[in-house]
């Protein structure tokens, strides 16, 4: 795994966090906080706010934020960007996917700080000048979703399904699906959508 | 067409995608946590460790030090609120048990302390800096504890009036030729939407914005506003979007009126998003229940008694029970029927509805105990029902509006492939895997209340249709849509709905599968109120206006109800006629039958649903028959369900691809009953232990592979004016039957206890 972290424009030193977070010694600390007290440090208190520079469906957004906002919760309650959704905030429901680097993430478990200087796509990313996504349209047309609520975390999840190459055939589409769960239970309509998506994603 | 929009057949509308698909798979549906607030503070709940005893002493100390805190809310400071009764009792609320009145606790995971703070995550740091002391005492946890008591429903809940009887049981049953007596068990199930039970407040003066996913905004505003203390007319919920239902957001739960008390305290709005594991106590869930079945009949098969005693857990000061005997002791022919309902009282927190909530549980026994009687008679299971097919329910004599029962079973089984099989249980193998079939009848009341709706329509035919439903993924927006294109002869396309608002005309809750028929029928009687103005404008001749109702159409005509002599009309000559630019109605329909104060109690956030066997002089049900291919492995005794077939009659269907999609994920919910879904009790602390999406088991993609949904034509039109039954509860009934009794085919082994695991096997 290649270490970023020099490249962090926000200065925030991910080990100093960590061990600061564990309640362990103290560690010099280099993060630009807002704090007044200068005694008071991210790695004692993690509710300072730090900068990190999140770029996500290709603009690069500067934010303030708590060091232990995740993803999702950056995406939600600091820009504003709720198509990705918390069912669950534990990775086990996949109502947040969103692709980090073009692999798909589940941005609950993912903290804001972790994501600094990758490329994170949501849902609300995924059109084109007003032209839905082959998998939006596919979701459609095949009605793949009654309430809604895990549509954008299935979708995200299936682009990536199929760029992985996991969407030949029925059962490996199932069994790559089976991160996101559907509680109205469209199962059957996922499949067939993604089945309809993945030519056209695939031919570009 | 995809599979996924099948052709409408006879009485079927058109397959049109969802209104609201564009939103849906943007991201640009807006859910209740979606919605912006201006600086909100983060609400972070505690909840009690604890099912029984008392809070002793809080220590906020550490709690109070973590930075971007604003308030820390127990008993002790709590902002006061009124009581609210349970929703059968003639309020709103889906427990009477209020938090953060006293120290008492009354069930473990009950909300005892509220932490405000600048953000999401110095709330929960704060949260779990609590320390809570507690004096506890023994909780008991459901049937076989000690200290639950048990006593009839009939007399406890004002919804559970009769015991339905009719004949002599106890003599029928002594002088049968053939004689069955079984139990079943069905275990605790949690709803778990996808959406989380978020709640916003947001005060602008004395005014209250509630963001809420509910399935009855007009019940929420009057049930929060009571507890306040103040207006209803002051409160407005809006949920234009709701991230799944299933009955858990039918009723008031107590963290609305304490969100919204704090956010007034506090002056600022307040976003509460509690997680997933405080789901499972804050709102309420499907109970635990108890079965004994006892059938006599005739050596060919008829039913000549029939008893069903059901036993029911509910919380300590409040009898909830779904009560399935009223709909078990009607659906076949028998002369002699008993029945019996009772609730067991432990230290729970209250349960409630949950898709389909007195038939998952009563008919899985009812439909296991007929296979069970068929296997007896060495008959048919098919057969047996056709037998007993009823034309009139037994109990009160009343005529069923239409009952397409037996036309489901035998398209169902027809695609099925049901003659393939062989009669012997354990007879047929591939390989490793032991294959068994089981069919059971599915069934759900079709019921009604009353609604209102408003309904613009503008010279150029933009229409815009006002009415506080709820889109839970039903796909209640589409249907109003197309309800209002076809009655006003208007395109699709210049249709907008405006719903999930309770400042708009108030509709039924979403729940009992009333919607539909509920708020087409209100959509359609203020179309035809805007269609009789308009005429009356251009033939100001009383006898045209009277004939407009039925067979005059807008231009084009209506593309139903087609009449000879049908005349168009020219929408611009008609809005100059009557000198506007917008014509405007507003109406409020009810189903015949509802009580006098049914209006009243529509704008109070009451509902008075009629239907089902409390009809006057008849019974309305829609039918299914459900048809399954289990798998089980005769070394691991893995289950595996490869094929799930439902063929369906429910009266009109509004759209052919939403319908399908309904019934679809209502057979998959129906497997998952049977096989997958149980909250575990840890019987010591009266504790729910697999609180969590991963180890609550819901289906998953993997889990399902073929289902086919068939949907009959059926017409009923003594039911409501769109003719249709509901859907969205009718699925889920009877898989878990059919599931097991595919197992006895496939092993030769009754199962009488869900979920059905591979540990319960034994081959």
């Amino acid at each position: 795994m290649s270490d970023k972290s020099s490249s962090r424009p926000s200065g925030f030193d991910r080990r100093a966090f960590m061990a600061g977070a564990a309640g362990s010694v103290l560690v010099p600390m280099t993060a630009r906080a807002a704090a007044q007290d200068a005694s008071e440090t991210v790695a004692q208190n993690p509710s300072l706010p730090v900068e990190v520079t999140l770029r996500v469906n290709g603009k690069d957004k500067r934010l303030s934020i708590d060091a232990r906002t995740t993803v999702l919760d950056a995406l939600r309650e600091h820009l504003k960007l709720t198509g990705s959704k918390k069912g669950c905030d534990h990775g086990q429901c996949g109502a947040c996917t969103v692709l980090i680097d073009d692999r798909r993430v589940v941005s609950c478990l993912t903290l804001a700080l972790a994501a600094e200087g990758q490329e994170i796509t949501t849902i609300e990313g995924l059109a084109t000048d007003d032209r839905l996504h082959p998998m939006q349209q596919a979701f459609i047309d095949n009605d793949a979703f009654q309430c809604g609520y895990c549509t954008p975390g299935q979708i995200m999840s299936a682009v990536a399904c199929v760029r992985e190459g996991h969407a030949g055939n029925e059962p490996d589409i199932r069994e790559y699906m089976s991160g996101n769960i559907c509680r109205c239970a469209a199962y059957p309509n996922i499949v067939a959508a993604v089945k309809q998506a993945a030519p056209e994603i695939m031919k570009g | 067409m995809t599979a996924a929009a099948p052709e409408p057949k006879t009485n079927m509308g058109q397959s049109v995608p969802r209104y609201d698909a564009a939103a849906k798979v943007t991201g640009r549906a807006t859910y209740a946590s979606d919605m912006p607030l201006d600086n909100p503070a983060y609400a972070f709940l505690v909840t009690s460790a604890i099912a029984k005893g008392r809070i002793d002493r809080f220590d906020l100390d550490d709690a109070g030090r973590v930075r971007g805190v604003i308030d820390i809310v127990t008993h002790e400071n709590a902002p006061k609120l009124k009581e609210s009764k349970l929703f059968s009792n003639g309020g709103y609320a889906g427990t009477t048990i209020q938090p953060l009145r006293s120290a008492e606790i009354a069930h473990d995971g009950q909300i005892i302390a509220v932490v405000i703070a600048e953000s999401y995550e110095a709330a929960r740091e704060a949260a779990n800096r609590i320390k809570v002391s507690y004096t506890a005492a023994a909780p008991s946890a459901s049937f076989d504890s000690p200290g639950t008591t048990m006593a009839a429903a009939k007399g406890q809940n004002a919804q559970f009036k009769e015991d339905p009887a009719v004949g002599d049981f106890a003599k029928a049953f002594d002088a049968a030729e053939v004689k069955l007596t079984a139990s079943y068990d069905t275990p605790t199930q949690h709803h778990n939407p996808m959406e989380l039970f978020t709640t916003s407040c947001a005060w602008m003066g004395d005014n209250l914005v509630i963001y809420e996913g509910s399935q009855y905004v007009y019940g929420l505003k009057n049930g929060v506003a009571e507890q306040l203390g103040i207006d209803a007319d002051k409160v407005r919920v809006v949920n234009p979007y709701v991230g799944g239902g299933f009955g858990s957001r039918g009723s008031m739960t107590p963290r609305t009126a304490i969100i919204a008390g704090i956010a007034k305290r506090l002056n600022r709005p307040i976003k509460l998003v509690p997680t997933r594991d405080q789901g499972f106590t804050i709102a309420t869930y499907r109970a635990e229940t108890r079965h004994e079945i006892k059938l006599g009949a005739s050596r060919d098969g008829k039913l000549v008694a029939l008893r069903h005693e059901g036993a029911e857990v509910s919380s300590r000061p409040d009898a909830y029970c779904v009560g399935g005997t009223k709909t078990t002791t009607r659906l076949y022919a028998c002369p002699n029927v008993d029945s019996l309902v009772s609730i067991v009282r432990a230290d729970r927190n209250t349960p409630g509805f949950m898709r389909s909530p007195p038939e998952v549980p009563y008919l899985f026994a009812l439909e296991s105990a007929l296979d069970e009687l068929a296997a007896k008679l060495n008959m048919d299971p098919i057969e047996l029902r056709r037998i007993n097919d009823a034309t009139n329910e037994p109990i009160g004599g009343k005529p069923y509006t239409s009952r397409s029962l037996m036309a489901c079973f035998d398209e169902a089984a027809k695609a099925f492939g049901w003659s393939q099989r062989s009669s012997q249980p354990k007879s047929t193998s591939d390989g490793n895997w032991l294959i068994g079939y089981g069919c059971a009848a599915t069934c759900y009341p079709t019921q009604m209340g009353p609604s209102a709706a408003r309904v613009r329509l503008q010279r150029d035919g933009r229409t815009r249709v006002e009415i506080a439903g709820h889109e839970i993924g039903t796909g209640a927006y589409t249907v109003i849509a197309q309800t209002a294109a076809e009655r006003l002869g208007v395109p699709l396309e210049k249709v907008a709905v405006f719903m999930g608002d309770s400042d708009l005309p108030p509709a039924p809750v979403a729940g009992g599968s009333n919607s539909t028929a509920s708020t087409c029928s209100a959509v359609m009687m203020v179309c035809d109120q805007i269609r009789q103005r308009l005429f009356k404008a251009v033939m100001p001749s009383d006898s045209l206006t009277d004939k407009a109702k039925e067979t005059v159409g807008i231009s084009p005509a209506p593309s139903t109800r087609a009449a000879k002599g049908d005349r168009s009309l020219d929408l611009e000559k008609a809005f100059d006629a009557l000198g506007v630019g917008v014509v405007e109605e507003y109406g409020e329909w009810k189903p015949e039958g509802a009580p006098l104060d049914s209006f009243r109690a529509m704008h109070n956030g009451q509902v008075r649903l009629v239907g089902g066997h409390a009809m006057k002089d008849q019974i309305a049900y829609a039918f299914g028959a459900e048809f399954v291919e289990v798998r089980v492995n005769r070394f691991t005794h893995e289950i595996r369900c490869p094929r799930l077939v439902g063929a369906f009659a429910a009266g009109r269907i509004m759209n052919p691809r939403t319908a399908r999609s309904q019934l679809m994920g209502g057979l998959i919910w129906g497997m998952s009953s049977a096989l997958l879904e149980a909250t575990e009790i840890d019987e010591r602390n009266a504790r729910y232990v697999n609180d969590n999406l991963a180890d609550y088991l819901v289906p998953v993609n993997a889990d399902v592979s073929g289902v086919e949904v068939i949907m009959l034509s059926e017409q009923d039109d003594r039911i409501n004016p769109v003719g249709a039954k509901g859907l969205g509860e009718l699925a889920n009934v009877g898989t878990n039957a059919a599931i097991c009794n595919a197992i006895y085919h496939a092993t030769g082994q009754r199962i009488r206890k869900l979920p059905v695991r591979l540990e319960n096997i034994e081959v």
